[in-house]
């Protein structure tokens, strides 16, 4: 092979949408960590005087207010910039979540498969004849508004695509041969899943984790802007464009941002996931919402 | 041979039939953890302890759950979903006048992304290791990553407001009148003989079909040209051309059929989901269909709407798999014959 | 005039930092109506040659020079268009796979029609006629019948039969036979090669047959062209070549095949492999050279000629006159089993499927039915039969995998059937079973070192170094070098790995080897290096073996006595020699009569009067 730039690094990290990814996702991140300290004026500051300001780079903004205001007057960049601490939390606690429950799952069926399998899968089957925006808000009716239930109920939706994907790789996995060779040489179940199933599952693991986290992202929106998820003190993008929607011809500036908002972090997700699937060799069907 | 293919149809239907009980004990469990009482919730506010506890023997909440159950579940299969809470009306009614108008979004929301999903999957199979590859690829990973409500409201920014060529509120223009016959107005508009209302009904499908369509179609791309990339792989494609079989041949009689069958099970997971996100396009364009419904029923506890509604989604849904299922059926030998 | 001549053609891969020819400077002509084989083990390029006539190369691989004409035209320089014309018409392919070579959603009936209709034969009427006339000439019954049938409705020796029949639809002037048989039973390959002749015949087709099988060749082909790492290494009449070999390399194929009739004699062993892309760009002399028991000093030096040695028999050496010193080695030292009480004794051992079909119907397939046999320390037993004959299944619950219906197995005395944990344990400590397919059975994720040493991590014995430097000892054992312990599995050759199979199955110390078709797919060099290592480990460490095989001459080779499995049952069993020499059952005879001769001279008369067009019968594991 000749020396390439960057070869030092390991393949997955050469790959140009993985880097963009990581770019972005990290962006967000370091927004959602630092907010009190980035942000320009208080998220829910009220400023009456100043409503529907639009962007400094359009006739009539002010630069005190570098994305403009909201109907109350409030910094539309802070809250963005606060925004992105809800979607992160929801982002990394419901898919962390969904995948342990999903991929444990998944290893139990396919390693054992027979009636195991077969129970799992009607529970798949049970939960995927649920539409998940249809789920999610029956079981939001179930638990209640508020943010942990946001997640809970992802979770509870969730867990199903991880578990569909990785169930068929474990079968495959499972039906080689160095898996029933670990058997005859004395290995357990445990020991047999978590040391030759499971390093081998890792790419998946990592690729679908990336993917459920933009899926969280649009699930927490789309909660949020039908007024299920974190109360009126907290910014959320979601919030955002609930608002936004009913000043349309006030200003569409209020719309437009948050959307693209969402449309960054879940572009992140995805371009890393998808970026990562390539280099990490995973095969996994193109999925979402 | 046609007999061994209508027992497989047949015993996917029994599955899901199966998997509809398991749905409704799902939805009458989740639903019953709630935090409401049903029985003071059915009656007038300024109803008294006594009446809402006779209620509550009524509605038999004092016995033990499976019973419960089983009372509802009978109740169901006799058309009783109850009555609404906040409509003070049979809950059926309600949703079978609303669910056409959600089956007539959806379908053509479904027709939209099909057509654009293998029009697009041809495409990036066309272009595959050229340099326009990276670019429409790159393409995909965005189109992937804007869901039908982004969608939604980015249409109604651009070609309603903006652009003011579509409206985005309702079903029809609300000075027309048109006759229930089927619920569903393309059809009955023009068994009233009224090309304006059609012509209304269209305009007012388009956007919100758009948004579905467009929002669901990158995956079928996706897995069209990965199942085509696939194909091309096996040795029936290469010898094929070894008989001298030319290109166009080879990807509409060989190729296409072998990669339809991945892509058709794919489509049917995907129409599920988009099904689901008629709900959220609907509260959007303020379209009368089961997702306001729902949305309403939702704000205000109307547990009979909820159950109800959710069960007709699950039902519509495993419809589509079925469907689907059997298509698959019907498509690929391997699993019809022995 | 010739039907297909190579002028001076090579085919370069751009594959490293500079291209490297793949195939270099072939030249050979093919007459009309006769079969040229084209010999070599893989990597060689034979199979780019039959890409190279349909023009249809891999990427990044293209022809550097050269020409190669069929009927007079350049293949290589003709247009696309009309190559294309050529295509399926004047030239036809018969492929490797013929269970993938069909489409699986179209009809038998509409993948001839395409084809019949592109050679635009009359009505869908008149071609529907001639479709089932043509499978009837390839001897398929109920033609008619078959043409609504799917590809997996069929076996894979009437796939074949049915690509034959498409492929001489047109009465071809060239075909193009690439592996035709490789992936078919033993007495299904007797019978498409057959038929393969009998259709040349009849149409007076030139056929280039390519081959890993010497023997094979030597019994059908006219001429033979011996293909070493893309160069020719020998090019002559079948029988001269093989009844005199002048190069090397085709001496030391000839003697590292087992034989089939006679005396066992050793086998010989060339080391490592063939060269590489890399290696070859690196190369100056001849291509065999590192491996070559003969070489001389200028071997390494300049490309040796094509030497021209008697009428029409060349071979690319300078030294051919030391190719017939080239001598197989001693037969290998006969162990006496230990006649005392049996390691391994089996006893109306069965098994059956359950296959459901359809609502709460089932039907129980007996996969195997009451096999018995005992095993005896240091005794290596084959078990031979064709697919669906149930030896793997056998293999499978000899090891555990599988759990038994009906009869017992008792190790060292002691009944293991039912595999509770303390009979499991037991179990453990007296077999251990090495897997058919090397790439399915090392984990690639874990090192050489850490794979061979398993069952050590498994039973929690010694620390790190401790395991280390039992790795050590075992890759050392089985012949790999001392890094290979810090390699992963893909970055092996299949030999290697296979290697490496072993020894983790060795590193439990087994009183008993379970070997699943250890060889298949491996080349004929690489199966002897691995057969000899077997025979050394026995007499180095002592253990017996079962060794499950679908090559009658590796059996014969290696094991004591026999087991002759035909759909579930043992039908003979024996001292290998006895069986071998004197079959009784006539399924014996009959796969025993499907292997080519070892001498061309001899007569090959496989048994062709049972039909193959059967349904196939498979494990349903």
């Amino acid at each position: 092979m000749p020396s390439r730039p960057l070869s030092f690094l390991p393949t997955w990290l050469r790959s140009a949408r993985v880097l963009i990814g990581i770019a972005i996702v990290s962006a967000i991140a370091l927004c959602a960590i630092f907010a009190p300290q980035i942000a320009p004026h208080d998220p829910n500051e009220q400023n009456l005087l100043s409503v529907f300001l639009p962007p400094v780079w359009m006739q009539g903004g002010d630069p005190a207010f570098l994305l403009g205001t909201d109907s109350l007057g409030r910094d539309v960049l802070s809250r963005l910039i606060f925004g992105a601490r809800v979607a992160m939390l929801v982002a990394v606690l419901a898919s962390f979540g969904a995948m342990i429950i999903g991929a444990t799952l998944a290893y139990l069926a396919g390693y054992f498969g027979g009636r195991i399998d077969a129970l799992i899968g009607r529970a798949v089957d049970v939960w995927m004849s649920f539409p998940p925006v249809i789920l999610s808000l029956i079981l939001m009716v179930g638990l209640g508004i508020g943010l942990r239930n946001v997640i809970l109920a992802i979770v509870l939706v969730d867990w199903t695509r991880f578990c569909r994907v990785l169930r068929s790789e474990v079968l495959v996995i499972a039906r080689k041969d160095y898996v029933a060779a670990a058997g005859l040489l004395g290995f357990s179940h445990w020991r047999t899943i978590t040391s030759e199933i499971v390093p081998a599952t890792i790419p998946l693991l990592i690729t679908l984790m990336s993917l459920e986290m933009g899926v969280a992202v649009i699930v927490e929106a789309l909660l949020s802007f039908i007024g299920f998820s974190v109360g009126a003190q907290t910014p959320a993008w979601g919030q955002m464009i609930a608002d936004g929607r009913q000043y349309i011809y006030d200003s569409p500036w209020n719309l437009i941002l948050p959307i693209l908002a969402i449309f960054l972090a879940v572009f992140g997700f995805n371009i890393l996931g998808d970026g990562l699937r390539r280099t990490l060799d995973v095969r996994v069907s193109a999925q979402r919402t | 041979m046609f007999a061994t293919l209508l027992t497989l149809i047949g015993r996917r239907l029994l599955l899901s039939i199966l998997i509809l009980l398991l749905v409704s004990v799902l939805l009458f469990i989740v639903l019953r953890a709630l935090p409401f009482d049903p029985a003071a919730m059915s009656l007038p506010p300024n109803a008294t302890l006594a009446e809402i506890e006779a209620k509550r023997l009524e509605m038999g909440l004092n016995l033990p759950l499976p019973q419960q159950y089983l009372i509802w579940l009978s109740h169901v299969l006799h058309g009783d979903f109850g009555s609404s809470i906040q409509f003070r009306r049979g809950v059926l009614g309600l949703v079978t006048s609303t669910l056409p108008a959600t089956i007539e979004l959806a379908v053509l929301a479904m027709l939209i992304a099909s057509a654009l999903g293998l029009a697009g999957g041809l495409t990036l199979f066309h272009v595959r290791g050229t340099a326009k590859e990276p670019i429409m690829d790159l393409g995909t990973v965005v189109l992937l990553s804007l869901p039908e409500f982004l969608w939604a409201l980015f249409l109604i920014l651009v070609v309603g407001v903006a652009l003011h060529w579509l409206p985005f509120t309702g079903r029809i223009d609300p000075n027309m009148r048109l006759p229930v016959t089927t619920g569903f107005l393309l059809i009955d508009s023009w068994i009233a003989g009224r090309p304006d209302i059609f012509k209304s009904a269209v305009e007012h499908l388009i956007l919100p079909s758009l948004a579905l369509g467009i929002a669901f179609s990158p995956a079928i791309m996706r897995v069209l040209r990965s199942s085509l990339i696939d194909v091309y792989q096996e040795d029936y494609i290469h010898l094929a051309r070894l008989r001298g079989l030319g290109e166009k041949r080879i990807l509409l009689r060989h190729a296409l059929k072998n990669a339809a069958l991945p892509t058709l099970s794919l489509m049917g997971v995907q129409f599920g989901f988009l099904f689901g996100g008629t709900l959220l396009v609907e509260v959007i364009f303020s379209y009368p269909g089961l997702g306001n419904l729902m949305v309403d029923a939702v704000r205000n506890a109307d547990l009979p709407i909820i159950q109800a509604v959710g069960l007709t989604y699950c039902i519509v849904v495993l419809s589509i798999n079925t469907v689907v299922d059997s298509l698959y059926l019907i498509l690929n030998p391997k699993l019809r014959l022995r | 005039m010739d039907m297909l001549i190579a002028r001076n053609l090579s085919v370069s891969a751009a594959l490293a930092e500079r291209p490297v020819n793949v195939i270099e400077n072939l030249d050979f002509s093919l007459a009309p109506g006769r079969i040229l084989g084209l010999v070599g083990e893989s990597g060689a390029g034979k199979s780019m040659i039959g890409r190279t006539v349909a023009q249809l190369l891999p990427p990044l691989f293209s022809v550097s020079q050269g020409e190669l004409l069929f009927d007079g035209q350049n293949l290589v320089t003709m247009p696309a268009d009309a190559r294309r014309e050529l295509l399926g018409r004047d030239i036809a392919f018969v492929p490797q796979e013929p269970m993938s070579g069909l489409n699986p959603v179209l009809t038998i009936g509409q993948q001839i029609d395409e084809h019949l209709a592109r050679l635009q034969v009359g009505n869908r009427r008149t071609r529907h006629d001639r479709a089932v006339a043509m499978l009837d000439a390839v001897h398929l019954p109920r033609p008619a019948e078959l043409l609504s049938k799917y590809p997996h409705q069929l076996s894979g020796g009437m796939c074949q039969r049915v690509l034959i029949a498409m492929a001489f639809a047109s009465r071809p002037k060239l075909l193009v036979a690439d592996e035709p048989t490789t992936a078919l039973d033993v007495t299904i390959q007797a019978r498409i090669v057959q038929l393969i002749a009998e259709m040349q015949r009849i149409d007076g087709t030139s056929v280039l047959f390519i081959t890993h099988d010497l023997r094979l060749a030597a019994q059908i082909c006219d001429e033979i062209l011996v293909l070493y790492a893309g160069r020719v290494a020998e090019y002559g009449p079948a029988r001269e070549v093989f009844a005199r070999p002048r190069h090397p390399y085709t001496r030391c194929l000839q003697l590292s095949n087992p034989v089939m009739s006679g005396a066992n004699r050793g086998l010989y062993t060339l080391p490592e492999r063939m060269p590489g892309l890399q290696a070859l760009s690196e190369m100056t002399g001849c291509a065999f050279a590192s491996r070559c028991p003969v070489v001389r000093e200028d071997c390494t030096t300049t490309p040796p000629p094509l030497v021209s040695l008697a009428p029409a028999h060349r071979a690319a050496c300078r030294h051919s006159e030391a190719t017939p010193g080239i001598v197989a080695p001693q037969p290998p030292v006969e162990t006496a089993p230990s006649a005392a009480a049996p390691l391994l004794s089996v006893s109306n051992l069965g098994k059956t499927f359950r296959v459901g079909r359809g609502f709460f119907q089932h039907e129980d397939v007996a996969a195997v039915k009451s096999v018995n046999f005992d095993l005896n320390d240091n005794e290596f037993i084959g078990i031979v039969g064709e697919s669906g004959s149930g030896k793997s299944t056998v293999a499978r619950m000899l090891c555990g995998l599988e759990t038994p219906t009906s009869g017992t197995i008792a190790v060292s005395g002691r009944d293991v059937t039912q595999g509770d944990t303390a009979a499991r344990r037991h179990l453990r400590s007296y077999v251990q079973m090495v897997f058919q397919d090397p790439q399915s059975a090392l984990n690639p994720r874990r090192r050489v070192g850490s794979i061979v040493t398993q069952s050590l991590e498994a039973t929690g014995t010694g620390n790190h170094a401790a395991r280390l430097a039992r790795a050590q000892a075992l890759i050392a054992e089985i012949g790999l070098p001392p890094e290979a312990a810090f390699r992963f599995p893909p970055q092996l050759s299949g030999g290697q790995r296979q290697r490496v199979n072993i020894a983790r199955a060795l590193c439990a110390e087994p009183r008993i080897l379970i070997a699943d078709e250890i060889v298949s797919g491996l080349d004929v060099s690489v199966q002897a290096q691995l057969l000899n290592l077997l025979l050394r480990l026995r007499r180095e460490r002592g253990f017996a073996m079962l060794l499950i095989s679908h090559d009658l001459s590796v059996v014969r080779y290696l094991c004591d006595r026999v087991l002759v499995m035909y759909r579930g049952e043992v039908v003979e069993s024996g001292v290998t020699a006895d069986v071998f020499d004197n079959p009784q059952h006539s399924y014996t005879k009959t796969l025993l009569a499907a292997v080519p001769p070892d001498d061309p001279a001899t007569i090959w008369r496989p048994k062709t009067d049972s039909a193959d067009g059967t349904l196939p019968v498979e494990d349903p594991a």
